[in-house]
């Protein structure tokens, strides 16, 4: 086999992994300040994307199309957390896997009867050159995914470790109830990471519609891959997040490339029951010890 | 008797009416509903199990309905075998692939579990599509009903096949769920430590309920191939999971009536969608329930507002979209999601649920009567306690990382004695209880019961071995009864086997189960509230519980981890009581406690922790003057006697 064919395959797919880890990333942000995560996120990923596209068509330029596509995330974020989460939350049980997978599905059906249930272009004004990097071809849409995702994980850090509100995020996610003593609500807390994994799912969706197209169900096949590299990478280590999505972007590529497309998922599913299985912490999360 | 009579009769009389409806009716629409209607009912019936009894979002019953539906059909169509062997094969996969699963599955809860599964069902669905030389791929499978006894089944006739199969699975889960299997099943979703520790095993019971389910759903899905005889891989993906998810919580959790109330209404969800002036008629109705059920939560305060509300929102908001919409099959999904939304928030019993208390009342349902309790001396005989060495620690250490949480541990707890064991907080005291319960690993050293080492880290088998204990931070069953809390953890009373119980012919066991349980409750004193759920009880009823399900272990060693933690004087006296009757049974009991008072009066030798070591043994009035132990607590040593005893007291 033809080792630049094969690097060339493993290079796109780890671009592309680099979307899964983003989305991930959403639940990471999520799941450290309330323990939950939306189980359709993949369905906040394609409004959006539908939303930011209508945004375009409106005759917005590319960037002020993706603020307002991430603030539309945010406030999706916002709903789901409000009507999903929070009474489940309150009530420390798990009602929020079901709630969540429910307003997704409304989600999903809203979109397929607003925008309709066909694949759109989404228009981009990053040109689709290749730029050919130690013998192999990286599209600059490819690069711009990758730019993004990385800008935006980097911002997000920031803000957790230089702003006060970043650290009551912190204080939150490391001891609710001692949070709460301290004067931080956690409530609202809790809101402001809906709200940031509704923007990054925002942002997911507008990186990669260019790539994949837009239409009802561009995020069914991510989500589960994201679900996957969460799972694998552990839901408290962002930088396990993008070292696994990577590698599972370009094992997913090869696999397709060996055993035929209608695998592609396979590998991820693998991996995600495998780890479950072996290390429910994930590969870079902490274990913890039960006690009683 | 009257409670039999109206339960059995209820049954009776639903399937003779399903039985005679194709002797009555013969428009073959209506009969073809039906036959989907049993099908449906075995497989929420399966779904259950791990939705209602173990409590997991189960998202792969539909890859098992898909699996089972496609093995039905090659078993027909490449091996040319007939329904029965296909039927078989199909609950066999169903089985078998469901036991697979769980296996790694086992460890998952919540949202790990919801994701393997979901994991498994796409595994599934892309297998099926992409295998095309054995399934056909998206062509699908086309397969016909292979005759039975020479007959050919015709619409009737598989109807009724479908209805008793439905039938003969209902008996059979209605005996497996209301006997031990099923107690096991819901104490594993409310505490799975616990269920570990009263030496019930979560291992063998989670995957026996996963296999189960998805046994059934196995089995659902080969009469599904007989009865569309076409298969797609497209039939069997999410938007159906979220279908069945429906019926399961919109039916009612935990009830084989509600699993056919669910099964009633995904049958007729198509056609209350295509049909304007039903839709319109229903959700006008589902709007009212939400605003009456609302209003009542909201009087009577029993639950929040957005409870309340949030199901109103949803079904407004369905009666005003099927004014506006032009196509209410194109929201078909919207529709399902805002009926689920609201069952969810606002019936989280479902319709059986809330029917069932109705129902119960409007009948005048009687609870089942308790029986007479067993002779306590029977239950839990009257030990001979001679004081020889009935636990013995040999260095035993826990580090957790360079936290040295016990470090060097050696002490005797002998038998019949009400051992002790007190110290600072972070002393090491609680680690002490976890590691002989065997909820750690230790790091070195060794424990010994009777002289034959323990087993380390498992609950479990340290249960089995006959050491019970409590839990400091409550780990009861909060949606079992008193009763059944103490039931779970009997022991030596469940001998029948899977097959016995299945038949129900386990029935004397299980009144015997409720006698000597009974009788443990009469000890503690909460006979009383025996049918009371735990969740309900107050705090200090539930320490008492807590106590008398341990005792249901008929241990050698009883460990209670601060018993009295939190207690009102009232309770502290009758917990002090209560362990003091416990002792007279010559059970050996180590006591973790901080009151000062309570460990006075109970305890014969006290060895007191610091730091992961033993600082002091000794009779209680040793140890209060002790100085080294004064030190501990207090943080300096007394200033009356100079402090020179750095050697432990010989006990």
């Amino acid at each position: 086999m033809n080792a630049s064919i094969i690097g060339q395959m493993a290079v796109s797919g780890a671009l592309m992994g680099l979307v899964y880890a983003l989305i991930a990333y959403g639940f990471q942000l999520t799941y450290a300040t309330s323990k939950s995560i939306n189980f359709g996120q993949g369905e906040l990923v394609m409004v959006s994307a539908f939303f930011s596209l209508t945004l375009t068509n409106l005759g917005l330029p590319y960037w002020l199309m993706v603020p307002g596509g991430l603030l539309f995330g945010a406030l999706l974020g916002l709903v789901v957390e409000r009507a999903g989460v929070r009474l489940a939350l309150e009530q420390k049980g798990e009602g929020w896997i079901l709630l969540t997978i429910i307003i997704g599905l409304f989600f999903f059906s809203a979109a397929e009867n607003i925008w309709g249930r066909d694949d759109r272009p989404f228009p981009t004004p990053i040109s689709a050159d290749p730029i050919h990097v130690l013998g192999v071809d990286i599209t600059r849409i490819e690069l711009s995914v990758a730019v993004g995702v990385l800008a935006i994980m980097g911002l997000v850090e920031l803000f957790k470790r230089r702003t006060l509100l970043g650290k009551a995020f912190e204080a939150v996610s490391a001891d609710r109830d001692a949070a709460e003593l301290m004067g931080i609500s956690a409530t609202r807390t809790v809101m402001l990471s809906y709200g940031l994994s509704g923007s990054v799912a925002a942002l997911a969706g507008i990186l990669v519609s260019p790539i994949t197209t837009v239409g009802p169900t561009m995020a069914s096949a991510l989500i589960l891959k994201a679900f996957s590299v969460a799972v694998v990478a552990g839901l408290d280590s962002g930088f396990g997040v993008v070292l696994v999505g990577m590698f599972l972007g370009a094992l997913e590529s090869l696999a397709s490339f060996y055993l035929g497309s209608g695998w592609r998922e396979a590998p991820g599913l693998v991996l995600l029951i495998l780890a479950l299985a072996l290390r429910p912490t994930g590969v870079f999360g902490k274990a913890t010890i039960r006690k009683v | 008797m009257k409670r039999i009579l109206l339960l059995r009769g209820a049954e009776l009389i639903v399937f003779a009416l399903l039985a005679t409806i194709p002797l009555l009716v013969v428009n073959p629409y209506a009969l073809g509903l039906l036959t989907l209607l049993a099908i449906y009912g075995i497989l929420l019936i399966g779904l259950d199990v791990t939705v209602g009894y173990l409590g997991q979002v189960n998202l792969a019953h539909v890859a098992f309905l898909g699996l089972g539906a496609y093995t039905a059909g090659l078993v027909v169509t490449k091996l040319g075998l007939g329904m029965a062997p296909a039927l078989l094969a199909a609950m066999a996969v169903g089985l078998l692939l469901g036991g697979l699963l769980a296996l790694p599955a086992l460890r998952l809860e919540g949202p790990q579990f919801a994701l393997a599964t979901l994991s498994f069902s796409a595994l599934s669905t892309t297998a099926l599509n992409e295998l095309e030389g054995l399934t056909g791929g998206a062509q699908g499978l086309s397969l016909s009903r292979p005759p039975v006894f020479g007959y050919a089944l015709t619409p009737p006739l598989f109807y009724w096949l479908c209805m008793a199969l439905l039938a003969v699975v209902w008996m059979l889960m209605r005996n497996l769920l209301a006997s031990q299997w099923g107690r096991a099943f819901e104490a594993l979703r409310d505490s799975p430590i616990a269920t570990d520790a009263m030496g019930v095993g979560t291992y063998r019971h989670k995957v026996a309920a996963f296999a189960l389910g998805s046994g059934l759903g196995g089995l659902a899905g080969g009469l599904y191939a007989f009865n569309f005889q076409y298969l797609q891989p497209q039939s069997f993906t999410y938007d159906l999971m979220i279908i069945l998810l429906l019926g399961v919580v919109l039916g009612g959790r935990k009830s084989l009536w509600g699993a056919f109330v669910g099964a009633s209404v995904i049958v007729l969800l198509p056609n209350l969608l295509s049909n304007r002036l039903l839709f319109q008629v229903f959700s006008g109705l589902g709007f009212a329930m939400a605003l009456a059920a609302g209003w009542r939560g909201l009087m009577k305060k029993t639950t929040r507002p957005f409870q309340a509300l949030a199901p109103v929102a949803a079904m407004g908001l369905l009666v005003v979209g099927g004014l506006l919409v032009e196509n209410t099959e194109d929201w078909r999904k919207a529709i399902f999601a805002l009926m689920l939304f609201s069952v969810v928030v606002g019936l989280p019993e479902g319709i059986m649920g809330f029917l069932a208390l109705f129902l119960a009342k409007l009948f005048r349902v009687p609870h089942a009567p308790l029986p007479e309790p067993s002779d306590l001396d029977a239950v839990l005989p009257v030990r001979a306690a001679d004081g020889s060495p009935l636990l013995v620690l040999e260095d035993l250490k826990r580090y957790f990382g360079g936290v040295k949480a016990v470090d060097g541990l050696s002490m005797t707890i002998r038998s019949g004695a009400i051992h002790g064991l007190i110290g600072p907080n972070g002393s090491g005291k609680s680690t002490v209880v976890n590691v002989i319960s065997g909820l750690y690993t230790p790091s070195s050293g060794r424990t010994l019961l009777r002289g034959v080492a323990l087993p380390s880290g498992s609950l479990f088998q340290v249960a089995q071995a006959g050491v019970a204990r409590t839990f400091q931070n409550l780990q009861l069953f909060g949606e079992l009864t008193t009763l059944e809390n103490v039931m779970v953890a009997l022991k030596g009373v469940y001998r029948s086997s899977l097959p016995l119980v299945l038949l129900g012919l386990a029935r004397t066991e299980e009144r015997r189960a409720r006698a000597d349980a009974l009788a443990l409750l009469e000890l503690i004193g909460l006979k009383a509230q025996a049918l009371t759920k735990a969740k309900d009880l107050t705090y200090g009823a539930q320490r008492f519980l807590e106590i008398a399900r341990a005792l249901a272990r008929k241990p050698d060693l009883l460990i209670l981890d601060e018993p009295a933690a939190g207690l009102a004087h009232p309770d502290v006296l009758q917990q002090i009581e209560i362990i003091k009757r416990i002792h007279q049974r010559g059970i050996t009991i180590v006591l973790i406690e901080h009151h000062m008072d309570v460990v006075s009066e109970l305890c014969d030798t006290v060895t007191v922790l610091d730091g992961g070591k033993i600082i002091a043994e000794g009779t209680p009035e040793e140890i209060k003057r002790h100085p080294r132990v004064v030190e501990a607590y207090l943080g300096h040593p007394p200033q009356t006697e100079t402090s020179g005893g750095a050697e432990p007291l010989p006990a």
